[in-house]
């Protein structure tokens, strides 16, 4: 590696020696006006920005703020979020200058070494066509790769960063904050957050277990009974779940919330048959163990479905001929289902399986809609109520009282128990081993 | 002896099979039937209705719906409008950037393909939300709270991250079409426009559909970026009504689930194709 560049710079021309001091004036010695133009455009707006604040914004970033505001001598003092993410965009913004900065000598280079090969220096029109064609690749992926960075990358590397500080909480603008494991210490410790954090993380897991196994269950059954031969208009019947599965979720759970309001129509029905209301969804402490067999159900109601439609799928791939052969071996259904169906169903269903479990597990909406306008001001929980998931109080943490750095720490733990789940089963699945050898 | 044993038994499963479908549609069809009572009911408020029906039926909700916002509280007519131009943007925008990584990914072969498919594994498993209150609060800092402009930004740069299931189909287009394309002079855009596009119809629709259906029916980013109640979506809209508004609740969701669910009943063996496609190849 070393060696190489050495050698490079031995060899470089003048010219690719002028495109390594400031970019694109090399391509313009070349001839290349329109490519040495956007080079040199690109270099003089990257250096216009560091020097106005580009330092500054990256200094700031490890700093996190240095002058305190004081309102008496009219001082505006630094807000540490603002800082942290001007400076994780001004890092995003180096790393692209030296990407352009590496493919501008790379450039030059290949110009050079087509010179001294004889060849003609590519005009702007060409390069334009290779692009489209010859990396055409390159060219399609740019965009995705880009938006995928900003909204998907950026976010989350700037929510790890959250996680290493203090902010959020009492250190909120005009406080100044600072790097820290503070926010990693509250949640492993014996204080109320950590035992907020141990209880929900019980209860996070039993849910993810319980749903995901309801829902495969009741999905494979619905599915198993619209395939029976005796069942005439499979169609007609098979209309009911698509309807579920085609209302938006969230009006689906907002219905079922107020189903089970207070003064909704179970209440009512309990109410004329002279039984006591129940606190369904309220936050009273009984309505604990209501509240989560409701939120199962509702669960079910929405996602049952969708694992319906795709077990018929695989279903129908099942071929036939097994079953003929293991009903003139003389099994019975029972014993045709559990040695043919269900390791056939399991096997092909194992990638849906894993997501079903990791969506459940993170499954945001059913509570969030179900105990919507209830006020979590349980005793033994902080900021919570007794059925949030992590994801839910991660919401109410950074959202409702901008606790950020325990939220974002929270969102670091959800992710490495997701990513050990999927990865553990995902990469040894045969799905993925298979890929290249499908083709 | 022994037939009548068996046509009794076959009588029992009979009763047994239809009796589990009909519990299976009663089910799934009670909660929407009742909405759909409850957007009829003449009163609006939940503490009106005798039990599960509206004491009296009319069509006023519906009218209101767009007539009358409340002093301004529920304008739905223009949250309507603004869940069309979100779902429409994304659905546009994002079906052109997922189809583009998809084919890629399924039919080149090139340096930092391995470090694509890994980080979008990687990503898929950080919870959507995490990075939502990220672009929650980097969005206030920078002033780009209530722009309808944003959600479709968010919504259609985030959808390449799930490309499996249109690279599982466009895996299983044979590669000699589009090897002989090229021998003919094609250009790889002429091959992605006039061959990949044609043969991938169902894809197509089932991308178009999926981008479409999640703005129009997501809360949260809505939530979390719009405060302006005139610049709120419908989701947004219906989440914030009270149980006095129930009715209300009910012939919104009503409107705007229709278009959806015919949408999902016309479309729905590309669904099928989509959600098994996406489940045997991962």
């Amino acid at each position: 590696m070393r060696r190489n560049i050495v050698a490079f710079l031995r060899w470089a021309p003048w010219r690719v020696r002028l495109s390594m001091v400031v970019m694109g004036i090399g391509q313009l010695c070349y001839g290349q006006i329109v490519k040495g133009l956007v080079y040199l455009a690109c270099f003089g707006g990257f250096l216009a920005y560091f020097i106005t604040t580009g330092v500054e914004d990256l200094i700031g970033f490890f700093t996190l703020g240095t002058t305190q505001e004081n309102l008496w001598l009219g001082i505006p003092g630094d807000n540490s979020l603002t800082m942290l993410i001007l400076g994780l965009f001004s890092i995003v913004l180096l790393i692209l200058w030296v990407v352009l900065y590496v493919t501008n000598v790379k450039d030059a280079a290949f110009t050079a070494r087509q010179i001294e090969r004889g060849k003609p220096v590519p005009k702007f029109r060409q390069t334009l066509q290779t692009a489209v064609d010859g990396k055409f690749h390159i060219t399609a992926l740019s965009l995705p790769v880009v938006g995928v960075a900003i909204f998907s990358i950026l976010p989350i590397v700037f929510m790890i960063c959250i996680a290493f500080t203090d902010l959020g909480g009492d250190v909120v603008y005009p406080k100044l904050a600072n790097w820290s494991l503070s926010s990693w210490k509250k949640i492993l410790s014996l204080g109320k957050i950590g035992g907020t954090f141990m209880k929900i993380l019980g209860w996070n897991i039993l849910w993810a277990v319980t749903s995901t196994a309801l829902n495969f269950v009741l999905g494979l059954g619905m599915a198993l009974l619209l395939n029976k031969r005796n069942v005439k208009g499979s169609k007609f019947w098979r209309a009911f779940p698509i309807l579920a599965y085609a209302i938006p979720g969230f009006i689906s759970m907002l219905g079922f919330k107020f189903m089970f309001s207070q003064s909704g129509p179970i209440n009512y029905y309990l109410d004329q048959a002279g039984l006591m209301r129940i606190f369904f969804l309220t936050n009273d402490a009984s309505a604990k163990w209501w509240a989560r067999g409701i939120g199962l159900f509702v669960n079910a109601w929405i996602s049952t479905p969708s694992i319906m439609l795709m077990t018929t799928g695989i279903l129908s791939n099942i071929n036939t001929d097994l079953y003929e052969a293991a009903s003139l071996d003389g099994a019975s259904p029972w014993q045709q289902f559990r040695k043919i169906t269900l390791p056939f169903v399991v096997f092909s269903t194992t990638p849906v399986l894993i997501s079903q479990f990791v969506g459940n597990f993170n499954n945001f909406g059913v509570f969030f809609f179900l105990r919507s306008g209830v006020i979590s001001n349980y005793a033994d929980y902080f900021l919570a109520s007794d059925t949030d998931l992590l994801i839910n109080w991660l919401y109410k943490l950074s959202v409702d009282n901008n606790y950020y750095s325990i939220g974002a720490a929270i969102s670091l733990v959800i992710f490495l128990i997701t990513a050990v789940v999927s990865l553990s089963v995902y990469v040894r699945s045969a799905a993925y081993k298979q890929e290249d050898t499908y083709q | 002896m022994r037939k009548k044993k068996v046509t009794a038994r076959k009588m029992a499963d009979h009763v047994f099979t239809y009796s589990a479908l009909l519990v299976m549609a009663a089910v799934f069809l009670f909660p929407c039937l009742w909405l759909i009572l409850a957007s009829l009911s003449k009163t609006g408020s939940l503490y009106d209705f005798k039990g599960f029906f509206p004491k009296e039926f009319s069509f006023q909700t519906f009218r209101d719906l767009f007539t009358d916002d409340v002093n301004g509280l529920y304008p739905y007519g223009t949250w309507f409008l603004n869940t069309l131009y979100v779902a429409v943007g994304s659905s546009v925008l994002g079906t052109v950037l997922v189809l583009l990584t998809a084919y890629v990914m399924s039919r080149f072969r090139f340096r930092g393909r391995d470090t694509i498919k890994k980080t979008t594994l990687v990503l898929g498993m950080f919870p959507g939300f995490m990075g939502m209150t990220a672009v929650y609060i980097i969005m206030t800092q920078f002033g780009l709270i209530d722009k309808l402009g944003s959600l479709i930004f968010f919504y259609a740069a985030t959808a390449p991250v799930g490309y499996m299931v249109q690279k599982g189909y466009f895996d299983s287009l044979p590669n000699t079409i589009f090897e002989a394309a090229r021998l003919d002079g094609a250009s790889e855009l002429e091959v992605f426009m006039k061959i990949t596009l044609p043969l991938s119809k169902p894809m197509v629709v089932y991308t178009m559909l999926t981008q479409f259906a999640w703005p129009w029916s997501d809360v949260l980013l809505p939530k979390l970026l719009l405060k302006d109640r005139q610049m709120w979506t419908v989701a947004v809209g219906l989440f914030n009504l009270p149980e006095t508004h129930f009715a209300r609740f009910a012939a919104g969701s009503v409107f705007i689930a229709i278009p959806i669910v015919i949408l999902y009943f016309s479309l729905v063996k590309n669904i099928v194709n989509g959600l098994t496609a996406g489940s045997v190849k991962g």
